[in-house]
């Protein structure tokens, strides 16, 4: 112990020696900024408020210098060597996540990042905040019913109008007495609308054509717009309670799908990431230099959803009542249809993409394919497995390989597998 | 007059019907029949009505406190989250036998989970330290003599509790992927190559 208490002595005096020496060349706040920046001090710490560390702003007048010196270079030997209870306190206080070591700073170095801490510029807080101008353009389809709807009124009205016009017309042609109207009534009414002789031919035979056609017609459009729109949500993009853009994360930032979609390849869900994946990295963004110095209103949303409070005291920031968030789901399969991730994911070894489209491009999700029967079954019959070098498929590729009937191969004698080849249309794989 | 006002009419009319059937935006569009759509058991997402019964109307349960589920005794972790929790990890908690980088595992997990913000070699230059260099450690990546003598026991500790910036991944790698994600930062740490050049200007510098 005694030789421990001589080397701390020894070494306060050689740092109190230093600090004298370097009194005289001023602290520079320039060099302080570049070593605060290089030594990733702001990965803890901010100027303006607490982060993992405590906030620095001030901090000159809460220590001494000799006490910050000791405190950044060495903080563990200061609280457990030289055992000064202002340290054990802060350490205490932080729930004893402890500061890293910064030996490789001189005493001089550590002054002129206090200095720069002294001398930063106060982030401007006078600019009213104006962070409600990203709200988006009010509900889309409400305003277009709303179109609709004037659309609707105003051609009524010209359909009154055009009705007086015609009884105002009539009652004039009857005063003076012309005979026009009586010979237009002799004509029928396919007369009137076909040109040529066309309108005086059988009207039953016509009535019948025109059925056949115009009703033909229509049947197919039905059929068709009932079969590739009706039941299926391609093309569905629901706004989620937070504005998460997948663009950003996926896309710029390239985290891999599986980071926070991270039971694809266990489950048949890929699952949908608890509130904690998102603080993974979102207890340190908050973005608050994009909306003057307050946290963005939609990080706010997790933070509220969690009762995260990212000023209070180490150990206490969560509170006693979290909330899930309500995502819409935007994938719905029906009941009784089975589908499962992983046996695509990890033995299929599909990228998401090939179902779920250039997600990484989707600023808001939306669902890409139709997730209709037809378009599974498209897929099943015409991709392909890779049975070589799949040990999942281990005996099916010893079965390919004893295969005589060469229903398995090629024209040109290369082994080709489908899914539908190894049951792949089989009702009860999927319906059961 | 009239016919061309009837199909003036007709096709708004049609507008209208097709434009409610067609899912777009916030739309899901019309449906043959809803039941066969919506599961009445329960399922982990589905989402119609809610549960009544589960607190926030959600299928998915929290385990009971105090249980551990069927083969899940290894998520069991004896360290608390705090500073001497972090200690004594270090000191008591040794990598299992077995665990082995050959079989290309921890690579591909460390790919998913660490190269966002560590990288791929570790040098903490992932895309998402790229953008917000705030989040950047104190160290300067993996081959900082700070990892290479880090205790194993710590850095799992780290990967299950989280540390400074960085979360929790209890919920996402399993302990045996922890251990081999462990392994793996070592493998880097120690494997010099790429990123000692800088460290040692670095050293130079400082000193």
């Amino acid at each position: 112990m005694s030789s421990n208490s001589i080397k701390t002595w020894l070494l306060s005096a050689a740092i109190a020696c230093s600090i004298t020496l370097h009194a005289q060349s001023k602290p520079n706040a320039e060099e302080g900024k570049k070593l605060y920046e290089a030594n990733n001090c702001g990965s803890c710490h901010a100027l303006d408020k607490k982060v993992v560390g405590p906030a620095l702003r001030g901090v000159q007048t809460r220590r001494s210098n000799e006490w910050l010196v000791k405190w950044i270079r060495n903080n563990e030997q200061f609280r457990k060597v030289d055992k000064d209870p202002d340290a054990i306190a802060l350490y205490n206080d932080f729930g004893g996540a402890a500061m890293n070591i910064f030996t490789n700073l001189t005493p001089e170095q550590v002054l002129n990042i206090v200095e720069y801490i002294k001398t930063a510029p106060e982030p401007k807080k006078d600019v009213p905040a104006n962070t409600n101008k990203t709200d988006e353009p009010a509900d889309n389809s409400s305003t277009i019913y709303i179109l609709l709807l004037l659309v609707l009124v105003f051609s009524s009205v010209l359909l009154v109008l055009s009705k007086v016009k015609n009884t105002l017309k009539r009652v004039e042609a009857e005063k003076n007495g012309e005979s026009e109207d009586s010979n237009k009534s002799k004509k029928g009414f396919f007369e009137k609308i076909l040109p040529g002789d066309l309108g005086k031919r059988n009207p039953i035979v016509l009535t019948l054509f025109t059925i056949a056609i115009v009703g033909g017609f229509l049947a197919y459009v039905g059929f068709k717009f009932s079969i590739t729109e009706v039941g299926v949500q391609k093309g569905y993009a629901p706004k989620q309670p937070i504005a998460y853009s997948h663009k950003l994360h996926a896309g710029d930032l390239k985290i891999d799908c599986k980071y926070c979609h991270s039971t694809v390849e266990e489950s048949k869900q890929a699952s949908i990431p608890s509130l904690n994946t998102c603080m993974n990295c979102h207890k340190g963004v908050q973005l608050t230099d994009k909306y003057n110095g307050e946290i963005s209103p939609e990080i706010k949303k997790i933070y509220a959803a969690l009762d995260y409070n990212p000023e209070a005291k180490p150990g206490e920031e969560y509170g006693k009542n979290p909330k899930p968030i309500k995502w819409v789901r935007i994938h719905n399969l029906p009941d009784h249809a089975y589908f499962n991730h992983s046996q695509h994911v990890k033995v299929g070894k599909l990228q998401c993409q090939s179902c779920h489209g250039p997600i990484e491009k989707m600023e808001v999700v939306q669902q890409y394919s139709t997730l209709q029967m037809g378009w599974c079954i498209d897929c099943h019959r015409n991709a392909n497995v890779d049975v070589e070098n799949n040990n999942y498929y281990k005996a099916l590729h010893e079965k390919v390989k004893a295969d005589k009937s060469g229903k398995y191969l090629t024209a040109d004698g290369k082994i080709r597998v489908t899914p539908a080849m190894n049951g792949g249309l089989e009702c009860s794989k999927c319906h059961y | 007059m009239n016919k061309k006002y009837s199909i003036i009419f007709g096709a708004i009319v049609t507008t209208v019907l097709v434009t409610s059937c067609v899912s777009r935006g916030n739309n899901p569009g019309w449906e043959y029949a809803p039941d066969m759509y919506y599961s009445k058991g329960y399922e982990p997402y589905s989402q119609g009505d809610s549960n009544v019964i589960n607190p926030y109307g959600m299928n998915m349960r929290e385990p009971v406190a105090g249980t551990v589920a069927l083969g899940k005794l290894d998520y069991k972790y004896p360290f608390e989250n705090n500073g001497e929790g972090y200690e004594m990890a270090g000191t008591m908690l040794k990598m299992p036998e077995g665990v082995t980088l050959e079989d290309g595992r921890a690579q591909y997990m460390y790919g998913i989970y660490c190269t966002p913000c560590h990288g791929q070699e570790g040098n903490n230059d992932g895309e998402v330290f790229k953008k917000v260099s705030t989040l950047k450690p104190a160290w300067k990546g993996y081959s900082d003599a700070y990892i290479q003598t880090l205790p194993e026991g710590k850095i799992y500790h780290t990967l299950t509790y989280g540390k400074n910036n960085m979360g929790s991944h209890a919920s996402v790698l399993k302990p045996t992927d922890r251990w081999k994600i462990v392994k793996y930062v070592k493998y880097l740490s120690n494997k010099g190559g790429v990123s000692a050049a800088p460290v040692a200007q670095d050293s130079a510098k400082t000193n």
